[in-house]
């Protein structure tokens, strides 16, 4: 269970203070498909960010499974985004210079629980339609292929919960319904909790829960989410 | 530690592998020359020590020179004291000399200078004079009418020499010149030869036989102003003069350290001046290595910070940017190890620096290789550590998105 409780956020921009979170409570449950969504601005990728464990809330607490995170030194945060958060960047953020293949099995090298990460980054691979590209770089790969290698990285390590971050922003129509497609069968298939964040309102079908989020605060809620 | 470094070499290797060739060779380069340069100094430095030293050994003092205390300043005893030295272990050959001041003067040119009366057989096994010879030949034991001089007093007709215009300027071998002894003494010898050892001193000496040198002169028999003492090369010089000093008690014992202090005395500076270069140097390959791999890791702020939001710890990315700098540092001590060994060594061996004291040879020492090896991947060890450092304190967001 994810918990976010009373989140605020505000950023020092040196004479001006932007608060782009105040306040924001609600409780994902295990399992759930949740869709943060809001106008540009509203703050939905900051608190994806903040849930993700890569910044820091100004004030309000995040808990996994009852357990405080977001006050965590880095290295317990790095930790925890390795072994039980998968995170998927807008731009894809995927490290140029490493294979699909690579990209998706050096997370589960750092973790090395088992040494079948490279089987295993393959069967993801697979599972996202990218079976035969797995020795191709990023530079090779079209925008929806590397958000799909992107995905499957986020899930090498089996992580409980996966947050992306407007994962179809840069794709076009086909390779979005793919992508978000891809998310929705990771859900239902591995059990994942998967919080994405979109702008747009037609991606409220893939959804089981709704947050709405405007100016910072919560909107509108809607399905599983509290 | 091995999923690190597994993780590390992964990340090492494919950023190396799929880098740009022309930034790595570039980055090679410039460590490759910052190798050489740590390797040049020391090596033109080293050469110059070690070539003034050996000329200073080989013409000039040999290992050891045995004095007199006595008043007199002359050696008595000579011959059984020279058959005592050459039976200590380590000693390989001792030759007397005595010596007198006269001007020499051919043509209309005069010059003062002394000479020495010298045993031409126990001298070549001392000295490599007779090895330096320009013109004519080395002195016989039995030659009574012979001179050898060095090319700073004969000239030679070579004006390019230092001291040619107080020289004698055009003489040869086989040309007469006439020697006047301190003592009035007027007499003419024929010029055997004319040796250049490249080092000055020695280039201003003349030699004539030691029987020739008394009969002309008054000098008392069986004495010698000085022994020169050749030793084998890996004697103990301070045992073999401290053995040579307990035979007799009036003889002063002098290592060719202590003999040639103006050589000392220099080299000495020139250790100096290389350590102050070797810190400038090291400085400076610190300071370039350091920037290379600064605006290397600035660069690669985005993929940094993308491997800490995967997860991948800070020890990991850290130690792939060291190994990295291993890489390159390795590649540039081999290139700059091989250029030195196998291009510019040869190269300056075949147009060598020519110093007062000869010519000065590059030396290419293990020792300093391996200095300049360590030094270069320390340098460079610490240079990728400090900014990749810097990168990990900095915010994930923004190391993604402040690139």
């Amino acid at each position: 269970m994810y918990q976010v409780q009373e989140l605020t956020k505000i950023y020092d921009m040196g004479k001006v203070k932007v608060k782009a979170l105040e306040g924001v409570s609600f409780t994902v449950p295990d399992g759930d498909m949740l869709a943060i969504m809001g106008r540009s601005g509203s703050g939905k990728s900051t608190l994806l960010r903040q849930m993700g464990l890569l910044d820091q809330p100004t004030s309000g607490r995040i808990l996994l499974d009852g357990r405080e995170v977001s006050r965590l030194p880095e290295r317990e945060r790095a930790k925890l985004r390795l072994r039980h958060l998968g995170y998927v960047f807008q731009e894809y953020a995927l490290l140029g210079e490493l294979t699909a293949h690579q990209n998706v099995y050096l997370p589960g090298m750092m973790l090395g629980e088992a040494d079948n990460y490279r089987e295993r980054a393959r069967e993801l691979l697979e599972l996202v339609g990218l079976g035969e590209r797995i020795n191709h770089y990023p530079k090779e790969l079209s925008g929806g292929e590397q958000q799909r290698v992107a995905i499957a990285r986020a899930l090498i390590n089996r992580p409980r919960v996966l947050l992306a971050d407007e994962p179809c922003a840069n794709l076009d129509t086909i390779s979005s319904a793919m992508v978000m497609e891809t998310l929705v069968r990771l859900n239902r298939e591995l059990g994942v909790t998967v919080i994405f964040v979109s702008h747009d309102p037609d991606d409220r079908k893939y959804a089981q829960s709704v947050l709405v989020l405007s100016d910072g605060r919560i909107a509108q809620r809607s399905g599983q989410v509290k | 530690m091995s999923r690190s470094f597994r993780v590390a070499s992964l990340l090492a290797a494919s950023s190396i592998r799929q880098g740009s060739l022309g930034v790595t060779l570039l980055i090679i380069l410039i460590l490759a020359l910052v190798g050489l340069n740590l390797l040049f100094v020391p090596g033109l430095l080293g050469g110059l020590v070690s070539g003034a030293n050996e000329k200073v050994i080989q013409t000039y003092t040999a290992d050891i020179v045995v004095e007199s205390r006595r008043e007199s300043m002359l050696i008595r005893d000579v011959d059984r004291l020279i058959s005592r030295i050459e039976a200590i272990r380590g000693v390989i050959a001792a030759t007397p000399r005595i010596k007198l001041g006269a001007e020499l003067s051919f043509d209309d040119e005069r010059t003062g200078a002394v000479i020495y009366g010298i045993r031409p057989e126990r001298e070549k096994r001392v000295f490599t004079i007779h090895q330096s010879l320009i013109e004519g030949s080395y002195l016989e034991p039995g030659d009574r009418d012979g001179i050898l001089l060095g090319i700073q007093l004969a000239g030679a007709d070579q004006p390019d020499i230092e001291l040619y215009y107080r020289s004698l300027r055009r003489v040869h071998a086989g040309d007469r010149i006439t020697v006047t002894y301190a003592s009035g003494l007027e007499k003419k010898y024929i010029v055997r030869g004319v040796f250049h050892t490249e080092y000055i001193q020695t280039d201003l000496e003349a030699f004539v036989v030691e029987k020739e040198l008394r009969a002309a002169n008054p000098l008392p028999p069986d004495h010698a102003a000085s022994i020169h003492v050749n030793i084998a090369p890996n004697a103990d010089i301070r045992s073999i003069a401290a053995q040579i000093g307990s035979l007799r008690d009036d003889l002063k014992i002098l290592t060719w350290e202590d003999y040639a202090g103006i050589v000392r005395s220099m080299t000495g500076s020139f250790t100096v001046i290389k350590a102050i270069l070797n810190v400038v140097n090291l400085l400076v390959a610190g300071i370039t290595i350091f920037i290379v791999t600064y605006i290397d890791v600035v660069n690669r702020r985005r993929q940094i910070g993308i491997q800490r939001a995967i997860g991948i710890t800070p020890g990991s990315i850290t130690l792939a940017y060291l190994m990295r700098a291993t890489f390159y540092a390795v590649t540039g001590i081999i290139v700059a190890s091989l250029a030195f060994k196998y291009l510019v060594v040869p190269l300056e061996a075949r147009y060598p620096f020519h110093f007062p004291f000869g010519d000065v040879f590059l030396r290419a020492e293990l020792w300093d290789m391996l200095r300049t090896a360590l030094i270069l991947l320390s340098t460079a060890l610490a240079a990728a550590f400090i900014p990749v450092r810097a990168v990990m304190r900095v915010k994930i967001l923004d190391a993604i998105w402040s690139s």
